[in-house]
């Protein structure tokens, strides 16, 4: 293999990876920032209902 | 309503600043540049300038700035009668989409040497933008030239308000993914020769602004989330998502320029969608022929529809 080639997949594996782990913590940190409770009597009230729609 | 004034204030200044960034032109004694017709380039002096300058064509030198080993044969040069505008005209037509640079030896005013200059002229920057705008949305309508995106489009125009609902949200969700695109490839892609990977790159990041329009609104304000419902989630399957990012990285689009594809784009879709969704309510009280009713007449009308936007294709504003 044409070593220049080699070093171009690794660097692109290395960004790509570096790319999706930034933003994957970035969601993660949005997801607790933005936490949203979720109302426990909307379950029960679903699952009360018979739901053929 | 306070708050919305507060928005219009800044998008305001956000306007005037793109006017005055295209409104440089090089020398502090020309006052403005411009492109007329398709083969005369007007420059405005500050001040009256010499005839015998002005009607001297050895005195000015014109290329394309990607080009500069190509001259552009000037034919003529016409001085205005309040000595204040000189106009150049070309023996080829000029093309006004690229900027030129145009060079004039040392002016003469009044017999004054007012040292050379060397002049940009360009269309004003909001024209491009205008131009890319308007183009996206009705020239190059996405659904009814390019074919993209037409599993969403006959899935949500059943109704008006689907319809207007997936539109906005499209076009929301479509300027943050192009935005972000944008910044990607410039920034990152490009600099380490990684073009290749493109499609993965922009795909992800498409699903990860859905991703984060959907954490975030679900806080911020879920009175406008429960409106979107469904339709955030739709947008990842749309095939313009994807095509959006990858039309800005072929042809090198700048911020601005990116922002006004997204946003032509996605106001293209909202008024495809919002057509053809008033189309297939009168469909419905329609006589159609019993193997026509359903998916079959819609494509149909689309097809008409592309017909009809292809009179859009001579358009040109700027």
């Amino acid at each position: 293999m044409d070593p220049v080639l080699v070093k171009l997949a690794l660097a692109g594996v290395a960004t790509l990876g570096c790319i999706g782990l930034f933003f994957g913590i970035g969601l993660a940190m949005a997801a607790q920032k933005f936490h949203v409770e979720p109302d426990p009597k909307v379950e029960e009230v679903l699952h009360t209902l018979a739901g053929a729609q | 309503m306070k708050r919305l004034r507060q928005y219009a204030w800044l998008v305001g200044l956000l306007l005037v600043s793109v006017l005055l960034v295209g409104c440089e032109t090089g020398h502090k004694f020309v006052k403005k540049t411009a492109f007329k017709d398709t083969d005369k380039m007007v420059l405005v002096f500050a001040g009256p300038v010499d005839e015998s300058w002005a009607s001297n064509v050895g005195n000015f030198s014109a290329y394309e700035e990607p080009d500069p080993d190509i001259v552009l044969t000037i034919k003529e040069t016409i001085l205005s009668p309040d000595k204040t505008q000189v106009t150049l005209i070309f023996a080829d037509p000029v093309n006004t989409g690229e900027a030129h640079i145009v060079s004039a030896t040392n002016i003469l005013s009044e017999g004054r040497d007012l040292g050379a200059a060397v002049l940009t002229v360009k269309k004003l920057y909001i024209g491009v933008l205008m131009t890319i705008f308007i183009g996206a949305a009705l020239i190059n309508n996405f659904v009814f030239t390019k074919y993209l995106g037409l599993c969403v489009f006959f899935g949500t125009s059943q109704k008006r308000g689907t319809a207007v609902g997936m539109g906005v949200v499209f076009t929301i969700v479509m300027v943050f993914a192009a935005v972000m695109a944008w910044g990607l490839y410039q920034f990152v892609l490009k600099p380490y020769q990684l073009t290749f990977l493109n499609v993965v790159v922009f795909i992800g990041l498409v699903s990860l602004s859905v991703q984060g329009v959907d954490t975030i609104l679900r806080k911020v304000n879920p009175m406008l989330f429960k409106a979107f419902g469904v339709y955030l989630v739709l947008v990842i399957a749309n095939c313009i998502a994807i095509a959006v990012p990858l039309i800005l990285a072929d042809n090198e689009y700048s911020g601005w320029e990116s922002f006004a594809l997204a946003l032509g784009a996605g106001l293209g879709f909202l008024i495809a969608l919002f057509l053809m969704a008033c189309v297939r309510e009168r469909l419905e009280l329609a006589q159609v022929p019993p193997s026509f009713r359903g998916l079959p007449i819609a494509f149909v009308t689309a097809g008409l529809f592309a017909l009809a936007f292809l009179g859009f294709s001579g358009l040109s504003i700027y």
